[in-house]
């Protein structure tokens, strides 16, 4: 009988294990949709950004186009697709919304954020107001935490600088000294702010209230080309775009690699240089999949 | 003494001697692995190898030969090697000479980290110093012909380098230093150049430059051009007006520029630079606190446009994963039809460094139809629809172009930048008919 029960566990414990390891380097996702063009039917071109909430909301920067494009995709059935064009607006590249619908998209040839409602309607360029060395700033990113707390990476003088929801200066955090190109930053659902480093293929972090950044990945030149786009889910996982290698990396909160996202490629649910990735509270993944000009909905599945 | 303690001393004395005995033989055992006769050494292989007597006659000899311990590299009887050697021949020299290349080293001989010692060094004698090959420089030149070229052409020497490559590198690896050096710039400048000399404060405008890096500016394997300068040089330095750019020499920071980033080029370069920044995209680096010296000297450059290096190495600094992948497809012999701007590493022949107003800083807006095109004729390529109006089945957003097979920068060890393994998989992308199940 105890034999009986002794080879039986020996058994299960040669099955479990393989099946452990495998499911640990795992991520598991399916391709939901691809968005191609706005309601009228006008092909979207060269997508750069994409921001989600949990409202359901979607807007896309259609780069190429230079406009937005605001939809809602509400149990799994895309809705709207209608125009955002500010005559302010003239190559969006990034996109965020804040917790008021509010959209805030940084123009890549003016280096500036332009601030839109909620109904796409021009409210201002936002400009940080009392930063030190006002004249060594060139913003390259930037993201807004749960409170609309704006987080922008100035390349220039190299620091992360944090931002009232009005753009009134709070405080600000020197890039890590070893850093190659810092081309995205995120705030997790802590606090936590993270860097991308594209050259170094590393991730940095500094926790809630922390003086500077420590990397949380060594090199990842493995598992990443060149990444250049940085988001978290509400569980802290961090999902980064490998614009070089076509693919999304994922990477838990300690650094740890847990798995990739796609591949190269031309077919539905493969991607092709792609940018801007967002991620709502259902697991569904957005991806400005640049150069197959469309947006990809993914669902992550826990 | 007691009887019994005399016998255990006895013992003791008998067990060292014992001991003593067999290490001693253990030693020679090991000392003369063949056991050759007293005197045999060396000699009885000459009986064989007698034209070898003759090569021995040279003034340095490789310390087994000269103990003529031939059985030290070599195996008298058998041996899965090549000349009977002990050891494969790449891996034989280090079982003597361990640590030639310091661990974590920053720079090493590329032959010596390929065990390719006997390139340079004869294993057995030579008339030169270090049983090497040839003697002084000529045996580093004879590899390295564009430096030999450079010093044979060039009209204003560096007297070190016609004396001896050694004087600055270290032949091996270098622990600390690129390049092999032997110490670093400015120290090895210095050693020779006096920098408390006033003339030396004269020739730099009377900035404090000794410790600076020589090198960003001279170069020291010869020039064209006085004071072994570079040969592009930026004009206000050709000018010796460095106050264009830098504080005045007796300001309290004289080496600080007037302005940061691309804002003090700026102020020469303004057309260039406006027009860089009225297109949709700069290229990001322009805009860091470097900017253009991200990509140029300020001073002089071996290469033109004043560059810090071949376009390649340039852009490699940051895009690495591109450049190996360009790397690989080079090296792959597959790969014979490979695109020439890519054979070339010359990145700029399809992307605008500077900015653009297209993807990927492309020169013109479509890959394919404007890029490509500079020297391909797409439309005569082959019977396959390609154009504008040929929508890609697999994405209606994309038409059939020359991206949709072949990729761009290379594809590493897939054949004529296919982006596929095969024609077989290229076809069934949009032929699905044709996949076999």
């Amino acid at each position: 009988m105890n034999k009986a029960i002794l080879r039986t566990f020996l058994i299960a414990l040669v099955l479990v294990l393989p099946a452990g390891s495998f499911s640990a380097g795992t991520v598991k996702y399916m391709n939901i949709m691809s968005i191609y063009s706005d309601d009228k039917g006008a092909a979207v071109r060269n997508p750069e950004g994409v921001a989600c909430d949990d409202e359901s909301r979607l807007i896309i920067a259609d780069t190429a186009n230079h406009r937005l494009l605001r939809y809602v995709l509400k149990d799994r059935t895309l809705t709207s697709g209608e125009e955002i064009a500010a005559p302010q607006l003239t190559y969006p590249v990034l996109v965020k919304v804040n917790s008021a619908g509010d959209i805030f998209v940084l123009d890549g040839k003016q280096r500036r954020i332009v601030h839109l409602d909620a109904g796409g309607k021009f409210v201002g360029y936002l400009e940080p107001s009392g930063l030190p060395s006002p004249s060594s700033y060139v913003i390259k990113s930037f993201d807004i935490d749960a409170d609309d707390n704006i987080y922008v990476s100035d390349i220039f003088s190299g620091r992360m600088i944090v931002l009232g929801p009005d753009g009134a200066y709070r405080a600000h955090i020197n890039f890590p000294g070893d850093y190659g190109f810092i081309s995205d930053l995120a705030v997790d659902f802590k606090g936590n702010v993270l860097l991308v480093d594209s050259v170094r293929s590393r991730v940095y972090s500094a926790a809630k209230g922390a003086q500077g950044f420590s990397p949380l990945t060594e090199g990842m030149k493995e598992q990443m080309r060149f990444p250049t786009n940085i988001t978290t889910d509400n569980r802290g996982r961090i999902y980064l775009t490998d614009r070089n290698g076509s693919r999304i990396i994922v990477i838990g909160q300690d650094g740890s690699f847990l798995g990739l996202i796609s591949e190269l490629g031309w077919k539905e649910g493969l991607l092709n240089y792609p940018a801007q990735l967002c991620i709502n509270a259902q697991g569904e993944m957005f991806v400005a999949d640049t150069n197959n000009s469309r947006v990809q909905v993914f669902q992550l599945i826990k | 003494m007691r009887p019994d303690i005399m016998r255990l001393r006895q013992i003791l004395v008998i067990t060292l001697l014992a001991v003593c005995a067999f290490m001693t033989s253990s030693l020679a055992a090991a000392d003369n692995k063949f056991r050759l006769k007293a005197g045999a050494a060396g000699e009885i292989c000459l009986k064989c190898h007698e034209p070898f007597k003759e090569k021995l006659k040279a003034r340095y000899l490789h310390t087994p030969v000269r103990n003529g311990e031939c059985s030290g590299c070599h195996n008298p009887h058998t041996s899965p090697q090549g000349n009977l050697l002990d050891e494969v021949s790449t891996r034989i020299c280090d079982s003597c000479h361990k640590k030639i290349v310091p661990e974590n080293s920053v720079s090493a001989h590329k032959l010596v980290v390929a065990g390719n010692c006997v390139q340079c060094h004869d294993p057995h004698a030579s008339g030169n110093r270090g049983v090497l090959v040839k003697g002084g420089n000529e045996l580093c030149l004879d590899c390295h012909k564009d430096t030999a070229e450079k010093i044979k052409t060039a009209r204003f020497k560096h007297k070190p380098v016609n004396e001896d490559c050694m004087n600055c590198h270290n032949p091996h690896a270098s622990a600390t230093l690129g390049f092999l050096l032997k110490e670093d710039v400015p120290a090895l400048c210095i050693k020779c150049h006096r920098t408390d000399n006033p003339a030396f404060g004269r020739q730099h405008m009377n900035y404090p430059v000794a410790a600076s890096r020589c090198n960003s500016c001279h170069d020291s394997h010869g020039s064209s051009r006085p004071v072994i300068i570079f040969e592009d040089v930026h004009a206000p330095v050709t000018d010796k007006k460095c106050n264009q750019c830098h504080e005045e020499a007796g300001s309290q920071n004289p080496l600080a520029t007037k302005k940061k980033g691309v804002e003090l080029c700026r102020g020469c370069h303004k057309e260039m630079v406006d027009m860089a920044f009225a297109k949709n995209r700069v290229h990001w680096p322009m805009l860091d606190r470097d900017g253009c010296l991200n990509c140029h000297n300020a001073h002089a450059a071996k290469q033109k446009k004043l560059l810090t290096g071949t376009v390649l190495y340039v852009c490699g600094k940051c895009h690495s994963d591109t450049v190996d992948l360009q790397r690989i497809s080079k090296n792959n012999p597959k790969n014979t039809g490979l695109c020439e701007p890519v054979k070339n590493g010359d990145c700029v022949s399809c992307h605008s460094p500077h900015s653009s107003d297209y993807m990927l800083l492309q020169e013109k807006p479509s890959m394919s139809f404007d890029v490509c095109n500079k020297c391909h004729d797409w439309k005569t390529h082959s019977t396959h629809p390609v154009g504008e109006k040929i929508i890609d089945p697999r994405n209606k957003n994309l038409s059939v172009d020359c991206i949709s097979c072949h990729r761009a920068c290379g594809t590493g060890n897939k054949p004529s930048m296919s982006q596929f393994e095969t024609v077989t998989e290229t076809c069934i992308q949009c032929h699905k008919e044709l996949e076999r199940r």
